[in-house]
This record gives structure tokens, C-alpha cells and sequence, in this order.
């Protein structure tokens, strides 16, 4: 079996389990059995948002390699200026808290855990009867990956593994997960970081959520932060790429509340203040 | 005193001069000075997913440079990107690189890297942009020098060592991870040139139930084994088109137990794109292009066989003759003199003649530049004039791929982008990605996968199996070596003669196929998971421990010519300056950069000969932990910033008040 097979299922397979686990303990049986029969309206409801996503996606996939080599020939190249700004910060991160233990959680953070963390929203936000929730997720997801490919498009920039600032714990603990990396990113993308941004609207979503789902907003806080934490501490990302990702994140969260309206008043959309 | 002003400051300033009659002309004075910058450096290098080496390098110049005031920026890019940058564009200050060849060069690979006439030409010819009438002189003399050669390229490589139009760092061994259960014969020493890879031997399959006869008698020699080889290929050669048919995408999957695939994973995914073999932006070290394009004449070691020509004598002290062997295209068409003769004309003018001036070929340009011209006696001989060129300058230019005049004669047009002549610099045939190539060598293009894949398969036409079957035939399958030196003297003279055994009747691979690794540990881990049988690329020292710890994996090592080195643009301020140039070589610590850069695996050097120790002279000689030329700044790895700045201001360069290296023009 080809390394990028294996991985691919094993992701699958992980990730799965962690949902179906996930979503009994925290959305809770009678609000799953309730998507049962409200799925197919539901999903309807959010169609919008959702032909939105898949169209961003696809145009990613599809025009990521064209668009790679516009970066390559007239892209910022910004390589030299981000390891100007911060220096080996990276390194010093790697050099002071690597340990064999840290390397392992955080490579299972950085793939699985974040796997689950950006599925797992989709399932709790379907399973409420508004869906202004989870249209807001799927048009922030959108915005993500929208501005991700211009800015990736714009800047041309190698992560700090590749100016040797720090080790690449992650391709060295396991090599197999580069395959699936290689296929899915290129390595000149790394301003801003889409797993920081992705993970930080996911945790932004989970405190915006709390009332709604008060057991969840503590684990997504963990895992985003985690994942943040990851893409440095496994020399992926500069923390420039990092703060980018950040700022890119509550951006997006701020323009999907802008952009969907709350559905009705009365329904418990916690938080909807906390943005608006 | 020379305190930065900003701008607002100095209209503030000009302005109250101008209020105060009679100031005005001092003001002008002072404020029409340019005031001059802290000096920028940009350091281009590839990322260390592609070449974990040459990154370490340029970080290490990086900082040297920072400590002495100099803004140092580094720059990654691709490698097509960095060669288009330096090589064709001409547009960089400082780059890391390694030199194309990788076997022990002859002194004449000097000339195109640093001859000033190829100033203008793209390629690797002079990227430097370096100028100096002492090393041209030097450069023709060793071309002509009989007797006494030795002396010139010692004074030249003197000269090129006190003038830096690039420093040498180190010269790396070629590390690579090889597995031996499925190919056998690993050189220790070149095991991905074109006689490395055809030097290998197809293990026999002694676990398999389908093992034939001749298996058990089978030894490592591959000269003995030579008729079980052959009849082994004849017969799997046929099994293997039937799997083909049944697994037609065997390339894509991890299914790689055909025992007649040599299968290679590189992190240089270029060769599945590009097969022009004069491409200066795709070639690295040409493995590829020389089994697709056969050359006259190859380097076997220390001495240079002959390949395509069967032999060549020299007609007089300035004219060569080339008899050719009885070859043919992968289009079935036959290998003519007129090739050759179209391939030498070619490479020193791609547009024959139609653009206004000629668009020399940006490879093998030194080479090209030997042969003056070429007269066709008949269609299996050809001559070479070669001007005052000494023997072993003569010989190195048969060394060039032979184009076939058909294809490439319809590529002299100036290249074009949907109809529209963008650069009249270059030609179709440079740009090219010569998809489909046709060559006469001992692979042929398959089919490719960009950023994938890429898959050659063995050409059954080629001299070396058509010769080794003719003595196969006569041999009646008697393996003893003797008899068949002794029956088949004749057939072996007509095709294989001036071919050492060990190449008879190879590749031993039915089929070559070149995976795409996303970086060298993953390139390693193939080797260890068994779906790949050798790394092609660069290791670096994340990838190499790797390498021990998988029980079927095995390092092989040698000392490649191919040094690293740091090429500064001397067109450009102050790196134009040889003592600029030279401090910035004492920046580097050679010595600690080979321990540490490359791990241990490679080894210090000032000459860029420094592989062919023959010709290097004693004082150039690297001894202990010191370069002759450009000691380091600094004592046992710890760079002392302070006596750089003052060799920096001894040359005549100056520092404002914060440390910083002022630029001579803003």
C-alpha cells in the first residue's frame, strides 16, 4: 500500500471514531436523532453556503498549481523578510520544549486532531434546529480558504524548515504524512497559516457557541490552540504565518456574522453579540 | 558626524538655508550628495526540502554578513526558478549552488565557467559576469599547452582563487540509499551516473518459484554472468510487456515488485517535465539526458571510452576523425554523420544563423566552443576540426549529447509565446520541454506524470544489447568466459568494441521509473519500504541516520566533483570588487560548514579541481583546517565580526556609526 493510501485511511479511520464519540458525549443522542429527520431541510436551508464552500474548494484544487506558478514568477518573495522579522524564533521554540513525547502529540495534533477539529463543528451546528450557525461556519471556512489562496498566490515564502530554522519534526517522526501534505499543499504556501486560521475560527465559533455547547468550547480552545502551537513547534510555520492566520481567522469569523443573518431572535444563537 | 538625517529633517534644513541668503550654494553642495545606504545582499538558495545542504550554507553566509553590517537577505526558490535567475537572467546578487559535473573534470570545464567571452550568454557559462585578461590568457593557453599544462592550470587556478568570482566551499559526497535485493552492483563511487546505473545487474530471482536454471550458477561477477543475464532479459523482457498490459498504471501505485523496474525517487521533480537536454534550468547533472542522448565519447573512470563513436583517431594536430557505431534513433531512424555534424553547429548557434546574433546552446558551451567546425566524408564518419586544442581538450568535446538533425532543425525559430516573439535571445530549442524526446541512447521516454513520475524502458535497438546479443547467440548459451571472448571476437569488435564488458548487453532494467519524493526523508523511508531501489537526490542529515536504521537499506558514498560553492554576480557593486570578493570568502568557515552543513560528508576545498588532486598545486592544497587563499575570520567556528570589518575597511569600505556596511550607491 503507497504511503499516501495508508495515511488516507488512517485519517479516516481515526477521525471517524473520534466524531461518532464526539458527537454522542457533546451534540447528545436526542439532538442527533433529531438531524435524522431534519437533515434534508436543514442542508437545504444552508445550500447557499454550501455550493459557496464546495466552489472554493474546488477552484483551490483546481487552480492551485496554475496559480502556484504566478506565485513563482511574480510573487512577493518574502522568505528572506519574514527571517529577518523574527529570527530563529522557531528554532528556539524547537531547541527549548522538543521532546520525543511533545513531538508525538503535537504530529497527531497537526493531522488527526485537526481533521477532527474542523469536521466536528459541521455535525454539531447541523444538529441545531436554526442554521444561521452553521451557514456562518461554512461561509467563514469559504472566506478561509478564498483569501488563503490569494495571499498564498501573492506571497511566495518557504516555511522555516526549508531556511533550516529548526528540524521538520514532523516529516522526520513520519515521513508518510509528507505525502499527504505534498498532494493536498505546496510548500511554498505557508503566509498565512490555514491550519492556524481554520483551527482559531473553529475555537472562535466554540466560545461565540458556549451556552449551546458548553463542553465543546473548552475542547475546541485546547485543540485550536494546540494546533496553533503544532504548525511552529513542528517547524511548518513562521509565527508571522501564525499571527497572519489569526487575524485572517477572526476577520473571516466577523464577515460571516456580517454576512448571515441570525435566523429568528428566540433561538438560542448564543453569543450572537459578541461579534456584531 | 555621519548621522542618518530623514528626509523631513533635510527639507526642514534646505529650506532654512534657503531662508538665509548666501547658504544656498553650500545646500546644494551638501543635499546634491547621494548619502549612501546600508549595502543589501540578497543570497538566493533552494529550500531544504530540495537540497538540505546548500540552505545551511547560505544561513551561515546570512549571518556572517549580518555581524559585519551587511543586510542579508535569503531568498529560496526552486531550482528551475534559482538556474532561470542565474543562469538565464543574470539577475542576483549572491547564489548557493553546485557545479554540474559530477565525476573529475578535465581543467577545460574552467573555461566556459569563467572565460569572459560568455559575459552576454545564458547558461552555465561565466554566470559570474566575470572579466579578467590574465585568466583568459590562461584559460587558451591551457586549451593549447602540450607540455607545461600543468604549470597554466596551476596559474590559473591561482588566479581564480585570489579573484573569487565564486568560492568554493566543499565538495560533497554524492550520499545515496540504495537497496540490493531486486539490482546488485551498487558503484561505490558514481551509483547514479550513466555507468552506475548501467553497471547494475538484475539480482536472480533464486526465492522465486519461476527461477531458471541458470540462477544457481549466476555469481556476482558481471562479466561471467553476462549469457545468463541476456537470456534472463530476453525472457522476462517478454513477461514484462504482458504485466504492462495487465497493470498499465503500475506507475502510480506502490507496486514495485517487478524485479526488472529500477525504480529511483528524487525530490527534483523536473525530469517529469523536462527532457530538453540543453535546458540549463532543468538540468542538474544530466544522469537522465545521457541515457536518452548517447555522446561520442563518455568518461569511464579515469579515461574516456568511446560510445557512439566506435573509435576516433586524430588526422592531424587539428583535425579529429569520428567513426560512428551502427546506431539508430528511438524513431527507428538511423544515427548519421550529418547528426553530428548538425549537433556541433547547433550547439554554438540554436537559431543556425537566423536570429541576428548567433544563440549559443546554454550547456555545453566550453565544449562546443572546441570544435571550429565539421566536414561529413560519408554517412558513418565525420571530422572535427578542433583548432589549436590539445588532446584532452579535443577529447572532452566529443563528450556532447548528438541531436538528431530532423527534430532539432525545426526549432531554430526564435521562441514564441502564442505568436508573439517575446525575447529574440532564444530559440524553440532552448525553451523547449522536448516532450516525446528522441535519442539514441539506452533508454527511452515511456510516458511521464508532472511532479510525479517518469518512465523510461529500456531500448532493445541500442548497441549495447544488440551487441551483447549477437555474442549471445553464437555463445549457445555456454557462460564460460573465455569461450566467448575466444568465438565472438568479431561480432564484439563490429558493435561493442572500446565498451568494458561490465556494460554489454545493459541496462540489466526492463524498465527505469523516477518517483517524485516530497523531500529526502521521504525519499529514504521509499528505500527502507521497499518501493524504491536508490534515492537520486541530495541527503541531508535528517534523511541519512534513516538509512542505517532500516535493515534493507545501505548507504553508498563517494566523492562527488560536483562542488558546492557560492557564486557572487560581479557585475554588480561591490561585489565586482575581488577584495570584497574576498573577504566575503574569509566569511565562510569551510571547515566547520563540511561538518556540520553536510554532516561530515564532504570535504573542504579552496581550487575547484580540488577532485582531480593532480592538478592542484601544494600551496592550494587544503590543509588542516585552513584555506590557503581565504583563511575563516574567526577561530574554531566562532567568527570574529570586529577583524572582518576591519579587512572590510581596509579595502576601502565604510560603516556608519551603528555598525552598518555602506553601500557605494544607494
Amino acid at each position: 500500500m503507497s504511503p499516501l493510501v495508508s495515511v488516507v485511511l488512517s485519517i479516516l479511520g481515526s477521525v471517524g471514531l473520534m466524531l461518532l464519540v464526539a458527537s454522542v458525549a457533546i451534540v447528545g443522542p436526542g439532538r442527533l436523532y433529531d438531524i435524522a429527520g431534519e437533515l434534508r431541510p436543514r442542508l437545504w436551508n444552508a445550500r447557499r453556503e454550501l455550493v459557496v464552500l464546495a466552489a472554493v474548494l474546488v477552484a483551490s484544487a483546481v487552480g492551485r498549481g496554475a496559480l502556484q506558478t504566478v506565485s513563482e514568477l511574480f510573487g512577493l518573495r518574502l522568505t528572506g523578510l519574514i527571517w529577518a522579522l523574527e529570527g530563529n524564533f522557531v528554532g528556539w521554540l524547537q531547541a527549548s520544549f522538543a521532546s520525543p513525547a511533545l513531538t508525538v502529540y503535537f504530529s497527531w495534533v497537526y493531522v488527526y486532531g485537526y481533521v477532527f477539529l474542523l469536521t466536528f463543528p459541521f455535525v454539531a451546528y447541523l444538529a441545531l434546529p436554526e442554521t444561521s450557525t452553521l451557514r456562518r461556519l461554512l461561509v467563514a471556512y469559504a472566506l478561509n480558504y478564498a483569501i488563503g489562496l490569494v495571499l498564498y498566490t501573492v506571497v511566495f515564502a518557504h516555511g522555516p524548515r526549508n531556511l533550516d530554522v529548526g528540524t521538520s519534526l514532523l516529516f522526520t517522526h513520519n515521513p508518510d504524512v509528507m505525502a499527504l501534505t505534498s498532494k493536498v499543499n505546496e510548500r511554498t504556501n505557508v503566509f498565512p497559516s490555514l491550519h492556524t486560521s481554520l483551527s482559531v475560527t473553529v475555537g472562535t465559533f466554540a466560545v461565540l457557541t458556549r451556552r449551546t455547547y458548553p463542553v465543546w468550547t473548552p475542547i475546541a480552545v485546547w485543540l485550536a490552540a494546540s494546533v496553533v502551537v503544532a504548525t511552529m513547534y513542528l517547524g511548518i510555520h513562521w509565527l508571522i504565518d501564525v499571527i497572519g492566520g489569526i487575524v485572517l481567522a477572526l476577520g473571516c469569523v466577523a464577515l460571516a456574522y456580517r454576512i448571515v443573518d441570525a435566523d429568528r431572535p428566540d433561538t438560542g444563537a448564543a453569543g450572537d453579540d459578541a461579534i456584531e | 558626524m555621519t548621522r542618518h538625517v530623514s528626509r523631513r529633517e533635510t527639507l526642514a534644513a534646505v529650506g532654512l538655508a534657503a531662508a538665509s541668503a548666501g547658504c544656498l550654494g553650500r545646500a546644494r553642495n551638501i543635499v546634491g550628495r547621494d548619502r549612501p545606504s546600508q549595502l543589501t545582499l540578497e543570497i538566493n538558495a533552494i529550500p531544504a526540502d530540495a537540497d538540505p545542504n546548500g540552505i545551511r550554507i547560505a544561513r551561515h553566509l546570512a549571518e556572517h554578513l549580518g555581524a559585519v553590517g551587511v543586510d542579508a537577505r535569503i531568498n529560496t526558490l526552486e531550482l528551475t526558478a534559482l538556474q532561470r535567475k542565474v543562469f538565464v537572467n543574470h539577475d542576483f546578487d549572491v547564489y548557493v549552488g553546485q557545479f554540474g559535473e559530477t565525476k573529475p573534470f578535465d581543467p577545460d570545464a574552467l573555461y566556459a565557467l569563467t572565460h569572459s567571452r560568455f559575459v552576454a550568454e545564458a547558461g552555465w557559462q561565466n554566470p559570474f559576469g566575470f572579466t579578467d585578461l590574465d585568466v583568459d590568457e590562461l584559460l587558451t593557453r591551457q586549451r593549447e599547452a602540450t607540455d607545461g599544462r600543468e604549470e597554466v592550470v596551476a596559474d590559473l587556478q591561482r588566479r581564480l582563487c585570489d579573484l573569487q568570482p565564486f568560492s568554493v566551499v566543499a565538495f560533497p559526497d554524492a550520499v545515496t540509499a540504495v537497496r540490493d535485493d531486486r539490482f546488485e552492483g551498487w558503484s561505490s563511487r558514481y551509483p547514479l551516473s550513466l555507468g552506475g546505473l548501467l553497471g547494475l545487474s538484475a539480482v536472480a530471482p533464486d526465492e522465486s518459484p519461476e527461477s531458471d536454471t541458470g540462477g544457481d550458477n549466476a555469481t556476482d561477477s558481471d562479466d561471467d554472468a553476462l549469457g545468463e543475464d541476456l537470456r534472463r532479459n530476453e525472457t522476462t523482457d517478454e513477461s514484462a510487456t504482458g504485466v504492462d498490459i495487465d497493470l498499465p498504471d503500475g506507475t502510480d501505485d506502490g507496486d514495485t515488485d517487478d524485479g526488472d523496474t529500477l525504480t529511483l525517487v528524487t525530490t527534483d521533480g523536473r525530469i517529469t517535465e523536462n527532457w530538453n537536454p540543453i535546458a540549463v534550468e532543468y538540468r542538474r547533472h544530466g544522469t537522465f539526458s545521457s541515457m536518452l542522448y548517447d555522446k561520442l565519447a563518455v568518461a569511464d573512470g579515469e579515461t574516456t571510452i568511446p560510445w557512439l563513436a566506435a573509435d576516433w583517431v586524430w588526422v592531424d594536430d587539428e583535425t579529429i576523425e569520428v567513426e560512428l557505431r551502427d546506431a539508430t534513433w528511438h524513431d527507428g531512424e538511423p544515427v548519421t554523420a550529418a547528426d553530428v555534424a548538425f549537433t556541433y553547429e547547433f550547439l554554438r548557434d540554436t537559431s543556425l544563423g537566423e536570429t541576428e546574433t548567433a544563440v549559443p546552446s546554454p550547456t555545453f558551451r566550453g565544449r562546443s566552443t572546441v570544435v571550429e567546425g565539421t566536414s561529413v566524408v560519408d554517412d558513418a564518419t565525420v571530422r572535427l576540426a578542433v583548432g589549436d586544442a590539445n588532446r584532452a581538450v579535443g577529447e572532452r568535446a566529443l563528450r556532447v549529447p548528438i541531436l538528431p538533425e530532423a527534430i532539432w532543425r525545426e526549432r531554430t525559430d526564435v521562441a514564441t509565446i502564442a505568436g508573439m516573439e517575446l525575447d529574440t535571445e532564444t530559440t524553440e530549442a532552448v525553451v523547449t520541454n522536448n516532450r516525446d524526446p528522441v535519442g539514441s541512447g539506452p533508454l527511452r521516454f515511456v510516458e511521464a506524470t508532472a511532479e510525479e513520475s517518469v518512465v523510461f524502458e529500456r531500448n532493445p535497438d541500442h548497441f549495447l544489447v544488440r551487441g551483447a546479443i549477437d555474442v549471445g547467440e553464437t555463445d549457445d548459451g555456454s557462460t564460460a568466459p573465455d569461450a566467448q571472448s575466444g568465438s565472438t571476437d568479431d561480432l564484439v569488435d563490429d558493435l561493442l568494441d572500446g565498451i568494458p564488458k561490465r556494460y554489454h548487453g545493459k541496462p540489466a532494467f526492463d524498465r527505469l521509473v523516477v518517483r517524485v519524493a516530497p523531500s529526502d526523508v521521504s525519499a529514504v523511508q521509499a528505500i527502507a519500504d521497499g518501493l524504491a531501489d536508490a534515492t537520486v537526490s541530495n541527503l541531508g542529515p535528517d534523511a541519512v541516520p534513516r538509512i542505517g536504521r532500516s535493515p534493507d537499506a545501505r548507504l553508498v558514498s563517494g566523492r562527488s566533483a560536483s562542488f558546492s560553492h557560492v557564486g557572487y554576480n560581479t557585475r554588480r557593486a561591490p561585489l565586482s570588487n575581488p577584495r570584497f570578493r574576498g573577504v566575503l570568502a574569509s566569511l565562510l568557515d569551510k571547515a566547520l560548514l563540511a561538518e556540520e552543513a553536510f554532516d561530515g560528508y564532504a570535504t573542504p576545498a579552496t581550487s575547484p579541481l580540488a577532485a582531480s588532486p593532480e592538478w592542484v598545486p601544494p600551496d592550494l592544497e587544503w590543509r588542516g583546517d585552513e584555506d590557503p587563499v581565504h583563511p575563516f575570520i574567526g577561530e574554531d567556528g566562532s567568527f570574529d565580526a570586529d577583524a572582518a570589518q576591519t579587512a572590510l575597511r581596509d579595502a576601502g569600505y565604510r560603516f556608519d556609526e551603528e555598525g552598518r556596511l555602506l553601500a557605494e550607491d544607494p
